[in-house]
């Protein structure tokens, strides 16, 4: 070092200058590559292709006001697996909503900020793209709407917007992406959320065995086939047509329709449901009819997470309906007895719809690396 | 005294709220002049129709109620003459409260078009629908399946094919 430096003094002024410049452009480029790998990862750009197979139709919701951008789903990505949105810096959406769990977190009622415990059991969040009506009695009108509730309620992550935005700010990495996406850095709540919906639009499950059936591509077993047969028909005792009649709620490729039902778990409802805002009678104790796609990983059931096993919801539909006002029509008078009051199935048809209802698993989507936690890395 | 009066006002407010159970009505929106929301009372102001139809149980029923049209011509729906050029691709999109939709094509509702009656009925056999139907449900004179015999009807909205 020093005999260069020696050097440098002997040679002329303006070629010492160039040397220097050189170095300092050097160093410049050095210190300018490991900042924007520090922290500026490569952001893909451009629309994002939303791929799935055409028996899902095409009737996707995606609201003009906020396109699916590839920018902006990565930025929806970290928002949904950023703790720092919440209260305690210790739970984010991907809590309650774990990738290996189908987006749900195996707990009857959800566990927010503080320990406090939320009104509901967590939804599996797959296939939300073609989703018109969110939470279990329907009440957010879209994806963008939804995430006030989990971010500000004191039960799930209990923090008011304003400080959410202030603590992104206050990030290295935020700012600059809010500016690739939205065009300049200011952070709102309206652009956390409509990220975060962006991101929620893209997990799409569509690998199960069910779908593979359907594509032609896979021989299901007897059992499967059985089961899939009293899913798909309603009993008709009077013609010896055994059935179960799942479908008329939980029918379509998608195993999801959209509707809203008392099934009867109770005579009268604890939780509202739909009556809380609709103040119908009819309403009450009403829910979404949610997916059965990857029911399997999405214990405990119901609302209210009440169900621990598949067997105990099958034991419900075949003999525990409770009579009620808002019972379902479609629940009243199904039965696989002439003039029974009960579905009735036998403990062999329960296992045959149990192991239809397994096929539904879809395990490429709850390991899909473009849906799983993009901090793990630093994190744990 | 004072604290029991309070108490007994807040009882009696407690069980006002509890008492309003709200009424099902059936908003009728989009392409039309006038916007409607029928209740049961409103219903009974106009002309009644009939309709027998079998049910799940196989045995015919009587239906009765109001035609759609006449509800959809109050509210200033292209019907009749103005039925015509474009009007030709609007549809009926009904609505339950479960969400369920089905839809009919204008000239399906159009007596220039078919003798086909289709009512928002109320009541079967003379008694108020069962309230896993009711208060209102789609009856569709004479067809097959019944799934357009939409029950637990909400809205009813006119718009054009896009
Ligand atoms: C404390 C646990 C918890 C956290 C944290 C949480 N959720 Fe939820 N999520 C729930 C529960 C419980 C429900 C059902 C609530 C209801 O119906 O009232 C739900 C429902 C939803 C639904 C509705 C799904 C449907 O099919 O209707 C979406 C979407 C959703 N959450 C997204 C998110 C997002 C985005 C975040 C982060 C901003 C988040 N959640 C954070 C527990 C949580
Ligand atoms: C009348 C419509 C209807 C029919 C028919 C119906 N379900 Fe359901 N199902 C629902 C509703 C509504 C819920 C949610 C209820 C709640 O949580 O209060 C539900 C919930 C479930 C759940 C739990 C989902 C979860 O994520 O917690 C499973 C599993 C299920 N149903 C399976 C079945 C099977 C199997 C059949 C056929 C035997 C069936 N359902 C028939 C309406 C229906």
């Amino acid at each position: 070092m020093k005999d260069n430096r020696q050097a440098n003094y002997k040679l002329p002024l303006s070629l010492r200058k160039g040397k220097v410049c050189l170095i300092l452009c050097l160093l410049l480029v050095v210190a300018g590559l490991t900042a924007y790998t520090g922290t500026e990862p490569t952001v893909p750009m451009g629309d994002y292709v939303f791929n799935y197979p055409a028996n899902f139709g095409n009737r996707i919701n995606v609201p003009a006001n906020n396109p699916t951008t590839q920018q902006g789903v990565y930025l929806g990505r970290l928002l949904f697996y950023e703790p720092k949105l919440s209260a305690t810096n210790t739970i984010s959406c991907g809590s309650c909503h774990q990738q290996s769990k189908a987006f749900t977190d195996g707990k009857a009622l959800s566990i927010g900020v503080n320990n406090g415990l939320a009104t509901r059991n967590s939804m599996s969040l797959a296939n939300l793209l073609w989703a018109r009506k969110f939470f279990w009695d329907g009440r957010a009108a879209s994806l963008e709407g939804q995430v006030a509730f989990p971010l500000t309620n004191p039960h799930e992550m209990g923090q008011p917007i304003e400080v959410s935005v202030q603590k992104l700010s206050n990030t290295k990495v935020y700012p600059g992406l809010f500016k690739i996406v939205y065009g300049d850095s200011t952070i709102t709540g309206e652009r956390i959320a409509k990220a975060i919906a962006q991101f929620e639009r893209t997990l799409i499950s569509a690998n199960s065995r069910y779908d593979q059936y359907l594509r032609n591509v896979y021989q299901p077993t007897d059992d499967e086939l059985k089961g899939m047969e009293l899913f798909n028909r309603g009993a008709d005792p009077e013609k010896g047509i055994r059935g179960a009649n799942c479908t008329h709620c939980h029918g379509g490729p998608k195993t999801y329709l959209e509707l809203f039902h008392n099934n009867g778990l109770d005579s009268i409802s604890k939780d509202e449901g739909m009556a809380a805002f609709t103040g119908l009678v009819t309403d009450r104790g009403r829910f979404k009819v949610p997916t059965l796609r990857n029911i399997a990983l999405t214990a405990p059931y119901m609302h209210d997470g009440r169900f621990k096993t598949l067997d105990e919801v099958v034991d419900h539909y075949s003999e525990h309906i409770k009579q009620s006002v808002s019972l379902s029509a479609f629940l009243q008078g199904e039965s696989n007895e002439v003039g029974g009051k009960s579905l009735k199935l036998q403990p062999k048809e329960k296992k045959q719809l149990i192991a239809f209802l397994n096929m539904l698993t879809d395990s490429t989507f709850i390991t899909d690396k473009r849906f799983a936690d993009p901090h793990r890395s630093t994190k744990n | 005294m004072k604290k029991y009066t309070l108490i007994l006002l807040l009882l009696i407010a407690g069980f006002g709220t509890r008492a309003q159970t709200k009424e099902a009505v059936v908003k009728v929106s989009g392409e039309v002049t006038s916007p409607l929301t029928i209740g049961s009372a409103d219903l009974q102001q106009y002309k009644q129709t009939t309709v027998i139809r079998k049910d799940r149980d196989g045995k015919d029923h009587t239906y009765s109620g109001v035609i759609v049209s006449d509800i959809l011509t109050k509210a200033g729906v292209t019907l009749g003459s103005e039925l015509r050029g474009e009007n030709l691709a609007k549809f009926l999109l009904v609505e339950a409260s479960d969400g369920y939709q089905v839809l009919f094509a204008l000239a399906e509702l159009d007596k220039g078009f078919t003798d086909r009656t289709i009512i928002l009925a109320d009541k079967i056999d003379g008694q108020p629908l069962a309230p896993a139907d009711g208060p209102f449900r789609i009856i569709v004179q004479d067809e097959k399946k019944p799934a357009r015999c939409i029950k637990q009807v909400t809205a009813m909205k006119v718009m054009f094919a896009k």
